[in-house]
This record gives structure tokens, C-alpha cells and sequence, in this order.
């Protein structure tokens, strides 16, 4: 009997080493590269075979011939400056500025294909200092599909998609809203400005005090987001996002494509706490911004991250913005609205107010179940009353989550109020401010 | 005349045989020089020799009880325990060329060891599978050990030996735990290492050690960190003292431990008196051997196919809910529901590694040496695996049924779930005590059912000292001041129908739900089994010397299960709190 367990385990142990050293040996990585040798040394025989000259066939027949000798080996870009190391031309052979100086393939299918040349991007970005994750994000440092492209558990960056993508474009360009290449995230840019956004949310303590600063969204740690909320999300199928897809751009994405209460509901009734939690101020977006609205505004903010140690002579400052000009009052106090995001909660052009749960609003019946039903005032139908001393008495004290009235006495307070803009508006900007306003409301009926 | 050449055998010259060319090897200079003894014959003389005259062997004796050689004896445990440390060494030294430990490059390194270095991965999962299997195989080694007396006179220092060896292999672990620097690792060691924070004296958020002048930056959290936090100089402190300074200690234990297993002769009794020994070269060597390598089989098997964890990097201003321990610690991180860290992290680890070393001298029943005897050392075995029991039982509570914020998950229970607050905690001696909350009629002053307030207290301290003070002496005295025999079913019969008693009037005069008050009698009827009956039937015939002192380790273990009962049945917090000097208890 020992005898047999001697033999066996011996075995088992010699077995399981060679297995060890096979699996580790048959790497998908190995199998690209070769192939992406082969494919090119058979296009450059090919165009050999088909060369009438014969000094340019000597001439490709020999690099094929190097094509085929080429060693099987783990390739990498160190971009010192960025602290990165990226091994995707491992599989990516055609994208290696070494192997293939053109960057440009006969192959359409990845691995194998080359890199584009957008805009000139190639040209400006050498790929010897820059990498491949600085812009498309992954994990650089794997050579495994699934890993490299940061698909898995544990990898809070993966490969950014198009047009998601442009997000990498605004960490380095200043004033980006007329860099070549980078249109979809200047639109999310101008969306992000003309939509309210700047009501409730600062970018770099530029804007609203109500919700959170969004200056280094992109930073945002997956553990800081509640997994529970992530399960609630929909992806475009109105199915739940799948667990792998439970990332960063997803959960960002979702305040716009989902409705932000449905995925954020809180504790509105107390069932988990002591006191009743309203569920996440954020109105319903969808109805107003399409899909791809919603892309360029994600990729606008996945542009603002702040732990990327680029060395400063990587930035470039970009075209400064032309000064505005305008025409009258009105339009000046137009642009005063959209620049502190008045549209965020009294809607575009104060034409509907916002959803605010819990505060009054119309058709709530139900004590408990129509606190969802509650709103902001909507600009247009209330300013008829207010003269103008009284409004910019309105803007400049603001009104305080205490003096909103609850709808349901026993339900949470309401998630939104009116911020004092009285440091904020001031001097020509309230007054254009105001008299735009008179100028929306809607006249009241004379007795 | 004479011919001076023989004419060729037919058939051309002789090739030499095999036999004769490994004779010419084995009797040449070099060959003799390094390895004595010539060619090897199957001699009992030879294979003494091969015993005594092997550097690696000659620590065995030549022939051995024919029932040390027994599988079911000692199941290889400290064999096993060895090799994996072998490996950890080997597979450790090669993970050491690539890794460095700077907080900018530590994690760099570990991905470069999972894609970039051949049989990186493999090296790295057998490393930490090696571990972790390691901390299994010395806690089963201890537990054999144990079961089979061979800690009785006159082993009791090596006993002492493999406690310390235990406690160096749970802290190897722990060093290494921190290696990876990743998020699982950065705060593991953060929760382990707050425990220390917490000693009495020495550390400045224990008991008296504002007192002594303990800061944040002096105490001996700080000693064991490098900092105020862990960051990068823990991690060259956790690296020198994993790699370096344990493993050399560790091996300085070993040379200790392996000789004195062979000095006390090695425990196994004897199968009948006067039975002839067996050779250890080839029996004991061939089953060491096996055992070996089928160790090293699994371990092999389990790395190829199980991968390691890496995740994200440490970020020191993240904290993942839930952050835990170690699984090892994660026993005593579950006793912090229970108890301050001053107590359950360090008092009761303390507690427990003096109490096991303590065990050989306190355990003066001659019965049961090198073999299972489970008749004989009823008191020691049940008690024993207890403690093992009340462990693993801590460390499956703390890994499966903690979720985030700590609460109750039930192991099939999602965490996406949301669960509810947990309901405030009271004191039962302390400062400003509010005695009527303990029974009233007013609905809103139920403490004993729903606190209202959080951290009150309801009697006061003057009377708390003497009463768990007096509670536990009295516990330990006890079942030597009843010196007759007690009868089991009548005592059984006794104790429930006072816990019923209890339990009924704690509802309907206090209206504790049912469901609460049924803890009290399983908490009690263990305390009461283990703390008094137990002891009462089979120590109360010890000298007083030797009885305090198991008593004082067997109620300090009942203190820990009624202490659990308090707080889960009664939402008691402390027993007695004293915020001024920062003790509670």
C-alpha cells in the first residue's frame, strides 16, 4: 500500500508541476501575438508574390522572413513621466510603434488591427511617453483579456468606451470645448451647464451647495457606492445591469437614464431607521435628455479626476472662451440663469418645477403614498405676484428646508430648498436676473 | 616459455556489469568523501547508519515504538505543519526577488507576479494557500496533541514551545497578510492592529493609558506600526519582521521543539509491554515521506486551480464595509460585539495563550499519555474542545453572519439587503445610574426590553465592583466548597425549572418577549454545565493551588459565553463601565 502512494504521489507531484508550468506556459497573450506575426509575414508574401520588381520582393520577403522569427515575448510601454506600465501591445503587436512603425494594419478584427489616427492623435501623443491607459483606461499591467481590459472584480477602470472615451481628452486639455476629437464631452460640458445642473452640484466649489462637488467624480471609489443602489439600476434593456457592469461610468451614467429616486430610495417611511430618509433630491432627467445626452454628459464628468499625477508641462491650457455678449437685459439675465443652474429645480426656463418629494405639490391625496408627488415652485406661474423688490429679496435670502411645507407631517423632509444666493448674484447679474424673470412670468388676470 | 597476454575470452572483450560499476562509484575517493558507508547492503547495521550518519535524519532515533509509526496516532499534523513551512520558506524566497515593499510599488509588484513572471501566479497562491493552511495544521497539531496527553510530564516545556510556535505562525500570517497592500490587507492589519491601541498601560486608548502618559505617537501601537497609521513604514516594519526576524525566530523554536520531541522520546504508548521496536529507515521515513508529498500534491493542486485575491489598492481614506480581520482574528473581532478591545483583543488572546501553556502543569491526571483517552479525561477533553469549539464557532459567527455595519446576516442572506438599526445598549453598573429604568411601569422605561437612551447605566459603581468581583470568586470557589457528589438528572431537573421560572417572570412581570428571554437559559445551562457541575464532579479533589487556577481559566471562559448571553438577550453593553479611566468591562 505504500508502495502505491509512494508511486502515486510522486507522480501526482511531478504532474502536477508540469501542469503548473503548461498552464502557465498557454496563455491567450501567445497565441495573439504569434498569430499577428503570421498574418503580417502572409500579407507581405503575398505583396511580395504580387511585386513585379524584384528588388522590392527581396526586399518584403525578408521582412516577412523577420516577421516569422519574431520572439514570443510580453511587450511594454513605460511611460515614466505618467508612472504606467502597459502591456496591451502584447496582444495589440499592431498598435507597437516598434514592430509596426505605420500603426496601421490589414486587419479589421482586434487584436489585429492598427491604431486610428483621429484628429492627428498619433501624431501628437507619442505613444512612448503617453501609454495606452492614460486615455483608454484598463489595467495596463495585465495580459489577460478579461483582466488587461479591466473587465474584472477589483478593477475600478475599465476600458472606456466610445464616446466615453473623450473623457481622457479633458484631463489634460484646459478649455476643451473646441479640441478636435473631443466634441461629445464639450456638448456634456454644455449640457452640464444649461440643464440645472450647476443648481444643486459644484464643480470645484463653482455652483450649487446642495449636492455633492463634482470635481473628482471620476475618483469616486466603488466602496463609497452602496451596492444596494447599483442593483437597482436599468440598464437599456430595462433589465438590471448585470454584476459585472456594476462600475463607475455605469453608476454615473444611471442618474440620467434611470430615475434617480427609483434607484436611490432611502428609508422614506422609517422601516431601517429612527427617522424617515428621503430618498435622493435628483429630478428625473429622461424625460429630457436622450441617450446620447446622457453619454456626452458622462463623459464630460469622467474628465474630472483628480489623482492623476500628469507633470504639469503635459497640460495644455487650450483657447480661452470668448467673453459673451449681450444684447439686453433679458438675455444677459438668461445667461445668469443657466449659469447658476436656477433650471436644476424650477426646470428649463422655469417653465416646471422639479420634483422635491414631500413638499407640497399638486394631486398629492394619499398621505403616504403621494409624497413623491411634491415640487418646486414652477417660475412661470408663480412670479406674477412678486414685485421686484420682493424677488430679489427671494433670490438673495434663499429659502431654508424649514420653511418648505411637508405634504405628510410624519414623512422625511424634503430633499431640496433654495440656496442664498446672496454672495453668489449680485450687483448687475441680480438685476438682469430679476428682470428676466418679470419677463417670463405669465400675467396675471386683471380684476 | 611463459605467455604474457591470456588469449581474449570468445566473443569479443567484457563489457563491465552494472554491479560493478556502481561498486567502482560508490568506492571511489569522491564518492566516500561525501557520503560514508560504501555500497549499500539491507543490513540492520546499514540502515542504522543511514539514520545516524544523514545530517537531515540523525535527529530520529534508530528504531521506534512500532506504535509511533501509526497513521491514527498523530495524523502527521506536525510533520504536515513542517513541510508547509519549508514550502512557505522556499516559495517565500522566490516571491522576494520580485517584490518590493514601498507603498508605490508593492501592489505594482504582486500584478507583475500575477502576468509578468513565470509561475509568478503559482508561486504567490502556494505561498498564501501554504499559509493559510499552515495556521489549520499547527491549531489540529496542538489539538492531537493535546487529546493524546503527550503534553503531560515530562513534555510540558515543549507544550510551552509549540504555544509560542503557534502564536509566531498566527503573527507570520498576520505580517504577511499585509504584504499585498491592497484594500482587504491595508484594513485587516488596521483592525488587527487597533487592538493593540487598546492594552492596558501601553496603549492610549486602553485602560489607564492616558494615565501612563500614552499618546497616539508613543504607545505600542505605534511601536508595532511605525506611525500613527498603517502606511509605509508598517509595511517595511511587516516585511522585515515576515521575512526576516519571525522566520528566524520561528526556526530557533523548531531546533528547540524537534529536539525535545526526541529527547522525551516521542509519546506514542507503547500497543503492549515488551513489544519489539521498529527500524525507522525505511518505516517512519517512507510514511514522513508520503505524507509529504501528498501535502505537497494538494497544496500544488489547490494553487493551480484556486486563484489568490488581490484587490483594489489600499487607500488609506477608504474604508470597505465590511472591514474584517484575518479569518484567525476574525473570531476575536466578533468577540468586540461582546467586549471593549482592551478585553477581547488583548486580555483574552493573552489569557488564552497563558492558559494553554499553563495547561501541563495544571493537569497532574496521570492517565491517557500516547493514546485517545476519552474515559479518563472526561474534565481536560471536554474543556479543551470547548475552548477549540467556542473558536472556530467565534471565527464562522465572525466571517459568515457579520455583513456591512456588522449587523446579522444569515450566511444565505444577501448583503445588498438592508437591515435595520440595531436597537441601544445599557450598562448595568456604572456612573449616574438610572435604577427605575431597570423595572418600570411607564411603557417608555423599558431597558431591559427596547432602551430608549442609549448607554445608560442603572446601578451604581460602588455596588458593581464587589458584585462581579464577589460573582466570580464565588465561581470559582464554588464547586470545591460543594464536596458532596451531585446527583446530574436533579441538578438538570433544578436548574431548568428555575431558568423556566425566570424566564416566565421576566415576561410577565417585565413583558421581555420570549424570544428574548430564552437566551438566559441556553447561556446559563452552558455556564452552569462547563463552570460548575463539570468541575465539580471531576477537580474538586485538587489542591487548592492547582484548582484556582484552572478555575479562574474555566470561569473567565464562562465569564466570556454569559457576557454574549447578556448582550444578545438583554442588549446589556458593560457590566461595569468606568469612562473616567477608560475601563469597561
Amino acid at each position: 500500500m505504500q508502495k502505491k502512494l509512494f508511486y502515486l504521489f510522486n507522480f501526482l507531484m511531478l504532474a502536477g508541476f508540469v501542469a503548473a508550468l503548461a498552464v502557465d506556459y498557454h496563455k491567450d497573450w501567445r497565441k495573439y501575438q504569434a498569430e499577428y506575426y503570421r498574418r503580417t509575414a502572409g500579407v507581405l508574401e503575398a505583396k511580395a508574390m504580387q511585386s513585379s520588381d524584384p528588388a522590392e520582393a527581396a526586399k518584403l520577403k525578408a521582412q516577412a522572413r523577420k516577421m516569422r522569427s519574431m520572439p514570443i515575448q510580453i511587450r511594454q510601454i513605460i511611460a515614466k513621466d505618467l508612472g504606467r506600465v502597459d502591456r496591451c501591445i502584447t496582444c495589440h503587436v499592431g498598435m507597437d510603434e516598434f514592430v509596426n512603425p505605420t500603426l496601421t494594419t490589414a486587419f479589421k478584427d482586434q487584436p489585429f488591427a492598427g491604431h486610428p489616427d483621429l484628429s492627428g492623435i498619433v501624431k501628437n501623443h507619442s505613444f512612448q511617453k503617453f501609454g495606452c491607459t492614460v486615455c483608454h483606461a484598463g489595467q495596463g499591467l495585465a495580459v489577460s483579456v478579461e483582466a488587461a481590459h479591466g473587465k474584472t472584480e477589483n478593477w475600478e477602470k475599465p476600458l472606456l468606451r466610445e464616446p466615453l472615451l473623450q473623457a481622457s481628452c479633458a484631463k489634460c486639455h484646459g478649455n476643451f470645448e473646441t479640441l478636435h476629437g473631443a466634441e461629445i464631452a464639450a456638448k456634456g460640458k454644455h449640457i452640464f451647464e444649461t440643464h440645472g445642473c450647476l443648481g444643486c452640484h459644484s464643480i470645484h466649489g463653482k455652483g450649487g451647495v446642495i449636492s455633492v462637488d463634482l470635481g473628482n467624480i471620476a475618483d469616486k471609489p466603488l466602496e463609497r457606492i452602496a451596492l444596494y443602489n447599483l442593483s437597482l439600476i436599468k440598464g437599456p434593456d430595462g433589465k438590471p445591469l448585470p454584476r459585472r457592469d456594476w462600475k463607475l461610468p455605469a453608476w454615473i451614467e444611471a442618474h440620467l437614464t434611470n430615475v434617480p429616486m427609483d434607484f436611490v430610495p432611502n428609508d422614506p417611511y422609517a422601516k431601517y431607521n429612527k427617522e424617515p430618509i428621503a430618498p435622493s433630491g435628483m429630478p428625473d432627467f429622461t424625460q429630457e435628455l436622450t441617450r446620447d445626452d446622457a453619454d456626452a454628459v458622462t463623459a464630460y464628468l469622467l474628465s474630472l479626476t483628480e489623482e492623476e499625477q500628469i507633470p504639469s508641462r503635459y497640460y495644455v491650457p487650450g483657447p480661452p472662451q470668448k467673453e459673451p455678449r449681450f444684447a439686453n437685459a433679458v438675455e444677459h439675465g438668461k445667461f445668469v440663469f443657466n449659469r447658476y443652474g436656477c433650471a436644476g429645480c424650477h426646470g428649463l426656463g422655469g417653465t416646471k418645477g422639479r420634483r422635491n418629494y414631500n413638499a407640497l405639490g399638486p394631486g398629492q391625496g394619499d398621505m403616504s403614498l403621494d409624497m413623491d408627488k411634491g415640487r418646486e415652485p414652477t417660475l412661470v406661474d408663480t412670479l406674477g405676484t412678486y414685485t421686484r423688490d420682493e424677488l430679489r429679496a427671494k433670490i438673495q435670502n434663499g429659502v431654508p428646508s424649514s420653511q418648505i411645507q411637508k405634504f405628510n407631517p410624519d414623512g422625511p423632509t424634503p430633499p431640496l430648498y433654495m440656496p442664498t444666493w446672496k454672495e453668489k448674484i449680485k450687483g448687475q447679474e441680480l438685476e438682469d436676473l430679476v428682470t428676466y424673470l418679470m419677463s417670463i412670468a405669465k400675467k396675471q388676470e386683471e380684476f | 616459455m611463459a605467455e604474457t597476454t591470456q588469449a581474449p575470452p570468445p566473443g569479443g572483450p567484457k563489457l563491465p556489469d552494472f554491479a560493478s560499476i556502481k561498486k567502482a562509484v560508490v568506492d571511489s575517493q569522491v564518492w566516500r568523501s561525501m557520503f560514508r558507508g560504501g555500497v549499500w547492503k539491507d543490513t540492520p547495521r546499514d540502515r542504522a547508519a543511514h539514520v545516524i550518519g544523514n545530517v537531515w535524519l540523525h535527529l530520529h532515533p534508530v528504531r521506534v515504538r512500532k506504535r509511533a509509526l501509526e497513521w491514527t496516532y498523530s495524523w502527521g499534523l506536525g510533520g504536515i505543519s513542517f513541510l508547509l513551512f519549508l514550502i512557505l520558506t522556499v516559495t517565500g524566497v522566490l516571491l522576494m526577488f520580485y517584490y518590493r515593499p514601498t507603498v508605490d510599488l508593492a501592489y505594482r509588484d504582486m500584478k507583475d507576479l500575477e502576468f509578468a513572471v513565470t509561475l509568478g501566479k503559482l508561486m504567490r497562491n502556494m505561498h498564501r494557500w501554504s499559509a493559510q493552511a499552515m495556521v489549520v495544521f499547527v491549531i489540529l497539531h496542538m489539538v492531537r496533541v493535546f487529546l493524546t496527553g503527550a503534553y503531560k510530564k515530562p513534555r510540558e516545556f515543549n507544550w510551552g514551545v509549540g504555544v509560542l510556535l503557534l502564536t509566531l505562525t498566527l503573527f507570520l500570517s498576520f505580517t504577511g497578510y499585509l504584504l499585498p497592500w491592497d484594500q482587504l490587507a491595508m484594513w485587516a492589519v488596521t483592525v488587527g492592529t487597533n487592538m493593540a491601541g487598546a492594552t492596558p498601560f501601553l496603549g492610549n486608548e486602553g485602560p489607564f493609558g492616558t494615565m501612563m502618559g500614552m499618546r497616539i505617537n508613543n504607545d505600542v501601537r505605534f511601536t508595532l506600526l511605525g506611525g500613527t497609521m498603517v502606511g509605509e513604514n508598517t509595511l517595511v516594519r511587516f516585511y522585515v519582521l515576515h521575512c526576516v526576524a519571525v522566520p528566524l525566530l520561528v526556526g530557533v523554536l523548531l531546533i528547540v521543539h524537534f529536539w525535545r520531541v526526541r529527547k522525551d522520546s516521542f509519546s506514542a504508548a507503547p500497543r503492549d509491554p515488551g513489544e519489539e521496536k521498529a527500524e525507522v529507515w525505511p518505516h517512519l521515513i517512507t510514511r514522513e515521506y508520503i505524507a509529504a508529498a501528498g501535502c505537497m500534491v494538494a497544496i500544488l493542486l489547490w494553487s493551480v486551480l484556486m486563484n489568490a485575491p488581490l484587490e483594489v489598492m489600499a487607500n488609506p481614506n477608504v474604508t470597505p464595509n465590511p472591514s474584517k480581520a484575518p479569518w484567525y482574528f476574525v473570531g476575536l473581532q466578533e468577540l468586540l460585539v461582546y467586549f471593549d478591545p482592551w478585553i477581547a483583543g488583548v486580555m483574552l488572546p493573552n489569557l488564552i495563550i497563558v492558559g494553554l501553556m499553563a495547561i501541563p502543569y495544571l493537569d497532574i491526571n496521570p492517565k491517557g499519555v500516547g493514546q485517545y483517552a476519552w474515559g479518563e479525561r472526561k474534565f481536560a477533553n471536554v474543556l479543551f474542545l470547548l475552548g477549540v469549539a467556542m473558536w472556530f464557532i467565534l471565527i464562522y459567527i465572525g466571517y459568515y453572519c457579520r455583513g456591512p455595519n456588522f449587523a446579522w446576516y444569515w450566511p444565505w442572506e444577501s448583503w445588498l439587503t438592508q437591515k435595520a438599526a440595531p436597537p441601544f445598549t445599557w450598562n448595568l453598573f456604572g456612573p449616574d445610574p438610572q435604577w427605575r429604568m431597570l423595572v418600570g411601569h411607564d411603557p417608555q422605561w423599558k431597558v431591559l426590553v427596547d432602551p430608549p437612551v442609549a448607554n445608560v447605566s442603572v446601578l451604581p459603581i460602588w455596588l458593581g465592583l464587589p458584585v462581579i468581583g464577589g460573582g466570580f470568586a464565588l465561581a470559582m470557589a464554588l464547586p470545591k466548597l460543594v464536596q458532596k457528589e451531585i446527583k446530574s438528572g436533579l441538578a438538570h431537573v433544578l436548574f431548568f425549572g428555575a431558568m423556566a421560572l425566570l424566564v416566565v417572570l421576566l415576561h410577565f412581570a417585565v413583558k421581555v418577549p420570549f424570544s428574548q428571554g430564552l437566551w438566559l437559559p441556553f447561556f446559563g445551562y452552558l455556564a452552569f454545565y462547563f463552570g460548575f457541575l463539570l468541575p465539580q464532579r471531576h477537580i474538586r479533589s485538587l489542591e487548592w493551588t492547582r484548582y484556582l487556577i484552572t478555575m479562574f481559566f474555566v470561569v473567565s471562559m464562562m465569564g466570556v459565553l454569559v457576557k454574549m448571553g447578556a448582550r444578545l438577550g438583554f442588549n446589556i453593553k458593560y457590566l461595569l463601565t468606568l469612562p473616567a479611566v477608560s475601563l469597561n468591562i
